[in-house]
C-alpha cells in the first residue's frame, strides 16, 4: 500500500477509543484516522463492535467513552450532540434504519435538510423548494415518490430503507458518511443504485467509512484502506487487496490475533 | 334527578315547545345515562358533573367569530341568532326549514332513540329551545362553503342544535366549529339526512377555553350512494365527549372519518362511533387520532355493527393513539359486531411514544429533541387536518391554538 501524501488536515481521528455500555466495554482502543478524499472500509466479525463504533461517532447517548477522543474538523466531539455533530456534517447511515409510524418521510427529510443548510449559511427550503430538491435526489437512488408521503421507513422492505439513508445522505451532503453495511440485503440492482450515490458524494473533501460483510459493495468502490477489527480494535490495516484475502482467509485468524494481544 | 329541576325550573318553561316535554319526559324516567354502560362507564364522574352544573342559558350575548372569513363566497351562520335564511341561486338553495318540517323529522328521530345511547340528544332537545335549533334544507350543486358556529357563553349551560338535509343530487362542504368560553358547557346535537348521490365534507372543530366542557352527538342517516366525509378535531375542554352515530339506511353507500382528539392537563376527551350498515355494498373508513399529555384521559370506542342484511360491507377502522406523558392515559376500544358473512372488516389499534431509538435516528440527522416531537405531532395531525374543509390561513390559527402550552 502506497503512502499518500497528506496535504490537508484530517476530517475524522479517532484516538484510542474506549467505550462501554452499562459498564460493559465493548470499544477497547480503536484509533482511525480518515483525510478527505479518501474512502476506508471496516470489516470483521460479527459482533466485533463495528456498529458500535458507527454509533459512538454519531452520539448515540447509550455508550459511554471511557478513554480516548474523536475529533471531526480538528476539534473533540466527545460531548457534543447528536444532532449538533449530524448538522456540522456527519452522516451515519443504520445497518438497520428506524421506522418511525407516524413522521411523515418527506417532512422528516425536509427538516433534516434543513437543519442542515442551517448550519452552512445556506436558506431554510420551504415545501415547494424541498420538493424540487428531493425529486432531483429521489432520481439518484430510483425511489418514487410515494415513498414520500408515508411514514419515516414503516413498511419499506429492507432494500428500500437502505435507498431511503442514501436519499438522506444525497440531501444532507456530508463531509463524512460512515454507512454501516448499507450493502447488505440489496439485490444487484439496488447495489449498483447505493454504490453510485456512494460515488456521487464523494469527492476530494469528503471521507467515506464503509462498514461491510461483502467484497461485491468494494468492487464498485474501491477503498483506499480496509480495516480489520476484532473485539473493539482495530488490530490491521491494508489496502483493498486485504479484502480480498479475508474473503479467503476468514475471520479465524483474528481470534489468535486477539489471545495474542 | 337535579338536572331535570334544573330544566322544569327554567324559567322559561311556560313556552316550551312539544319536543322539549317529550325529551324531558323520556328523561324523567332515567334522568342521567347508565354509569356501567359501556358508552359512559369511562367517563370521569366529577367531570361530567362540571358539566351538568351551569346554569341554563338561553340567550346568547353577541358573540364575535373569532377568526376571518374563509372568503367572501362562504355562507356563515351563527346558531342562536335570528335569520329568516332562504338563499335561492340559479344553481342551488339553502332554504331554513318550516316549523313542521322541523318538528315531523325531530320527532322521528326521537322515535329511535335509545334512553341511554341517546341520552346526550334527549337532554340538547329538552334544552334548545326553537331560537337554537338551526334547520336547513339544502339543494343544487357548486354551493359554496358553510360554516355554522356554535358557541356557550361564560358561566352557563347551552344547548344548540342543528338539522340539515341535503337533497339528492346535491353535494356540500360544511365546517361546523363549537366553541366553549371559559367555564361553560355546551350540548350540541347535529342531525344529518343525506339523501341518494349526495355527498358532504364534514368539518368538526370544537376547543374551548379554561374549564369549558361539551357534549357533541352527531346523527348521520345516508341513503344509497351518498358519501359522507368528516373530519374531526376536538381540544381544549375540561370535558368533553364527541358522539358519532351513523346509519347507512339501505347500505350502498361510502362513509369516510378521520377524528382526533387532543387532551392535555387534567382534560378528558372521549369519542364514541357507531356505525350500522343497515344494508349491502356499505363502505367504511374510519381513523381516530388521540394525543394525551400530562395527565389527561382520551378515550375512542368504535363499533361498526355489520347485520344479516349487510353482505358485501368493506369496514375498516384504526385507532392511532400517543402518549405523550407517562401520566397521560389513552383508552381506545374498536368493537366489530358482524353477523353477515361476505364482508371485509379489518380494525386495529396501536398507542405509541417516540422511544429512544427513534429520537437517535432523528437526531443523527440533525433534528434536535423539541423539533423531533414537533415533527411528530405535525405529521400526526396532518393526516386529519388535510381531512377538513378550511382555508389555510384559518389552519394558522388553529395551529396557534394546539401549539400554545
Ligand atoms: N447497547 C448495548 N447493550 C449491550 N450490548 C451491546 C450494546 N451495543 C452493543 N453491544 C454488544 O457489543 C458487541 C458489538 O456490537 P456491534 O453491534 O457493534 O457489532 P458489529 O460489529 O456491528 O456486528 P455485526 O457485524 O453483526 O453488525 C456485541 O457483542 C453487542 O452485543
Ligand atoms: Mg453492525
Amino acid at each position: 500500500m502506497a503512502s499518500k501524501m497528506k496535504e490537508s488536515d484530517p476530517i475524522l481521528e479517532v484516538e484510542n477509543l474506549f467505550a462501554s455500555t452499562d459498564n460493559l466495554p465493548i470499544l477497547k482502543g480503536v484509533s482511525l484516522t480518515v483525510y478527505p478524499g479518501e474512502i476506508h472500509a471496516i470489516m470483521g466479525r460479527n459482533g466485533c463492535g463495528k456498529s458500535t463504533l458507527s454509533k459512538i461517532i454519531a452520539g448515540h447517548p447509550s455508550y459511554n467513552i471511557t478513554n480516548g477522543d474523536i475529533k471531526f474538523s480538528g476539534a473533540n466531539i466527545n460531548s457534543l450532540e447528536p444532532e449538533e455533530r449530524a448538522q456540522s456534517g456527519i452522516f451515519l447511515g443504520f445497518q438497520y434504519p428506524i421506522e418511525i409510524p407516524g413522521v411523515s418521510n418527506l417532512e422528516f427529510l425536509r427538516v433534516s435538510t434543513n437543519a442542515r443548510r442551517k448550519f452552512l449559511n445556506k436558506e431554510e427550503l420551504d415545501t415547494f423548494d424541498f420538493e424540487e430538491l428531493v425529486k432531483e435526489k429521489l432520481e439518484l437512488v430510483k425511489m418514487d415518490h410515494a415513498f414520500l408521503t408515508r411514514s419515516v421507513n414503516q413498511g419499506f422492505s429492507g432494500g428500500e430503507k437502505k435507498r431511503n439513508e442514501i436519499l438522506q445522505m444525497a440531501l444532507l451532503e456530508p463531509k463524512i458518511a460512515i454507512l454501516d453495511e448499507t450493502d447488505s440485503g440489496l439485490d444487484i440492482d439496488a447495489l449498483r443504485i447505493v454504490a453510485s450515490g456512494i460515488k456521487k458524494i464523494s469527492n476530494a473533501q469528503t471521507g467515506i467509512i464503509l462498514i461491510t460483510h461483502y467484497q461485491r459493495l468494494l468492487d464498485e468502490i474501491e477503498p483506499n484502506y480496509v480495516h480489520v477489527m476484532a473485539d473493539g480494535q482495530i488490530i490491521k490495516t491494508g489496502g483493498s487487496d486485504l479484502a480480498l484475502e479475508l474473503e479467503k482467509k476468514g475471520y479465524e485468524w483474528t481470534d489468535n490475533f486477539v489471545k495474542e494481544t | 334527578m337535579e338536572i331535570i329541576e334544573k330544566i322544569k325550573n327554567n324559567k322559561l318553561i311556560d313556552n316550551q315547545t312539544e319536543i322539549q316535554k317529550i325529551c324531558l319526559h323520556k328523561l324523567q324516567s332515567s334522568p342521567l345515562p347508565n354509569p356501567k354502560s359501556e358508552l359512559w362507564r369511562l367517563s370521569n364522574k366529577s367531570k361530567f358533573s362540571d358539566f351538568l352544573d351551569y346554569s341554563i342559558n338561553e340567550k346568547d350575548p353577541k358573540f364575535d367569530i373569532p377568526y376571518p372569513k374563509n372568503s367572501q363566497s362562504t355562507i356563515r351562520l351563527i346558531i342562536g341568532e335570528s335569520y329568516q335564511i332562504k338563499i335561492i341561486e340559479e344553481n342551488y338553495s339553502i332554504q331554513q326549514l318550516s316549523e313542521d318540517e322541523l318538528d315531523k323529522h325531530i320527532k322521528e328521530q326521537i322515535s329511535y332513540f335509545d334512553q341511554n345511547e341517546n341520552w346526550s340528544d334527549l337532554l340538547n332537545l329538552s334544552l334548545s329551545c326553537t331560537k337554537n335549533i338551526l334547520g336547513l334544507k339544502i339543494n343544487g350543486s357548486k354551493i359554496p362553503p358553510i360554516e355554522i358556529f356554535s358557541h356557550a357563553s361564560s358561566n352557563s349551560l347551552n344547548a344548540k342544535t342543528l338539522v340539515i338535509f341535503l337533497e339528492k343530487n346535491c353535494d356540500i362542504d360544511l365546517l361546523q366549529v363549537n366553541l366553549g368560553e371559559e367555564n361553560s358547557s355546551l350540548s350540541q346535537s347535529t342531525f344529518f339526512c343525506l339523501e341518494e348521490n349526495s355527498s358532504v365534507n364534514h368539518g368538526v372543530v370544537s376547543y374551548g377555553e379554561n374549564r369549558s366542557n361539551l357534549l357533541n352527538s352527531l346523527n348521520v342517516i345516508q341513503q344509497k350512494n351518498s358519501e359522507y366525509n368528516l373530519g374531526s378535531l376536538h381540544f381544549k375542554f375540561n370535558f368533553a365527549r364527541f358522539e358519532i352515530r351513523i346509519k347507512q339506511s339501505a347500505g350502498n353507500a361510502k362513509t369516510n372519518i378521520k377524528s382526533m382528539q387532543i387532551t392535555k392537563k387534567d382534560e378528558q376527551i372521549s369519542t364514541y362511533t357507531k356505525i350500522d350498515f343497515n344494508g349491502p355494498n356499505g363502505f367504511l373508513d374510519q381513523l381516530n387520532k388521540s394525543l394525551a399529555d400530562d395527565k389527561s384521559h382520551a378515550i375512542f370506542e368504535g363499533s361498526i355493527i355489520v347485520p344479516k342484511i349487510a353482505q358485501k360491507t368493506d369496514a375498516s377502522q384504526l385507532s392511532r393513539n400517543l402518549l405523550l406523558s407517562n401520566l397521560a392515559q389513552i383508552d381506545t376500544k374498536p368493537q366489530l359486531e358482524i353477523i353477515a358473512d361476505d364482508v371485509k372488516c379489518k380494525h386495529g389499534a396501536t398507542i405509541s411514544q417516540l422511544n429512544e431509538e427513534e429520537l437517535f435516528y432523528m437526531r443523527t440527522r440533525g433534528i434536535t429533541l423539541p423539533e423531533a416531537s414537533k415533527l411528530q405531532l405535525s405529521s400526526y395531525f396532518q393526516e386529519i387536518i388535510s381531512f377538513i374543509p378550511v382555508s389555510k390561513d384559518r389552519w394558522d390559527l388553529l395551529d396557534k391554538l394546539l401549539n400554545e402550552k
